[in-house]
């Protein structure tokens, strides 16, 4: 019988964390949420962990998410090999995070003009980031109104990965305001910067 | 966006010229940006006002009286 999660009521991002586990040891798994938030996110970790998901909303406040692994199949030993080479990546991708909407300690004013700077910057960097993560004050760049906006979508287009902090825009009320990227969870986030080859934080 | 070379810059002589430019020109509602000084005309840590070079009348208008301009260039 498939596994069933019932995460509603949970806070981010605990719907996530039981989801990763229970595909840790299940092949096939239901999940049920009461938000869009946790839907996104809960669909996200499913398509990276190489799963099939499919959405239903059997009730106002119940959706419901199946994921099934795409090749269910047993890990063998090669795989486990590579898994464990690959946990500590030696090489791995650029990322930048953006915990402030200020550049350095000093002058806010300042800072907020050292921001806007860098950002418009990291356009024209060579490589490009591979991922950019929002948190605390600086989610506040990554909403409509914001004027990097121009540069981020800029950045978006070219293919770089945007992560919001979902926690973040919510404690500023700003969730619907977000402009840029994706809201993201601190699973991710954590995740992302733990494979960084580099992280560089203005 | 235009094309980049359609852009010039305001260029002042310290940041808080510029800061304090920003904002007279955000007061006017005339679109315009705040980036690094170009690499090919100063490789100080500098910042201008960079705007649409078809407003450029305006932008000098706006800034007249207000603050002290160093310089007005082609973006690239």
């Amino acid at each position: 019988m498939t596994k069933q999660i019932d995460a509603r009521g949970l806070a981010c991002p605990q719907p996530v964390i039981l989801t990763k586990k229970a595909l840790e040891t299940e092949n096939e798994i239901v999940v049920l949420v009461d938000n869009d938030i946790a839907v996104e996110n809960v669909k996200r970790l499913g398509t990276n962990m190489g799963c099939s998901v499919d959405i239903d909303q059997p009730e106002a406040k119940t959706f419901r998410l199946d994921l099934k692994k795409a090749s269910a199949q047993e890990p063998n030993a090669c795989s486990l090999a590579l898994e464990a080479a690959l946990a500590v990546p030696t090489h791995g991708p650029f990322v930048i995070v953006i915990g402030e909407n200020r550049m350095g300690r000093g002058s806010d004013e300042l800072g907020y003009i050292l921001m806007r700077s860098f950002i418009h910057t990291v356009l024209s960097l060579d490589p490009l980031p591979a991922t950019v993560i929002f948190f605390n004050t600086g989610v506040k760049l990554a909403v409509k109104d914001s004027e990097v906006l121009d540069d981020l979508q800029e950045l978006e287009a070219k293919g770089v990965k945007m992560l919001v902090c979902g926690t973040c825009v919510n404690f500023f009320g700003i969730t619907k305001d977000v402009a840029v990227g994706t809201i993201s969870n601190m699973y991710d986030i954590a995740e992302t910067m733990s494979k960084a080859g580099r992280l560089v934080a203005p | 966006m235009d094309s980049l070379e359609n852009y010039d810059v305001v260029l002042f002589d310290s940041v808080s010229h510029a800061i304090k430019a920003e904002k007279v020109l955000k007061a006017t509602g005339l679109p315009f940006k705040i980036v690094p000084v170009p690499k090919h005309i100063s490789s100080d840590c500098g910042v201008c006002v960079r705007f649409l070079r078809e407003q450029k009348d305006a932008v000098i208008a706006a800034l007249t009286g207000q603050v002290d301009i160093r310089e007005i260039r082609p973006f690239c």
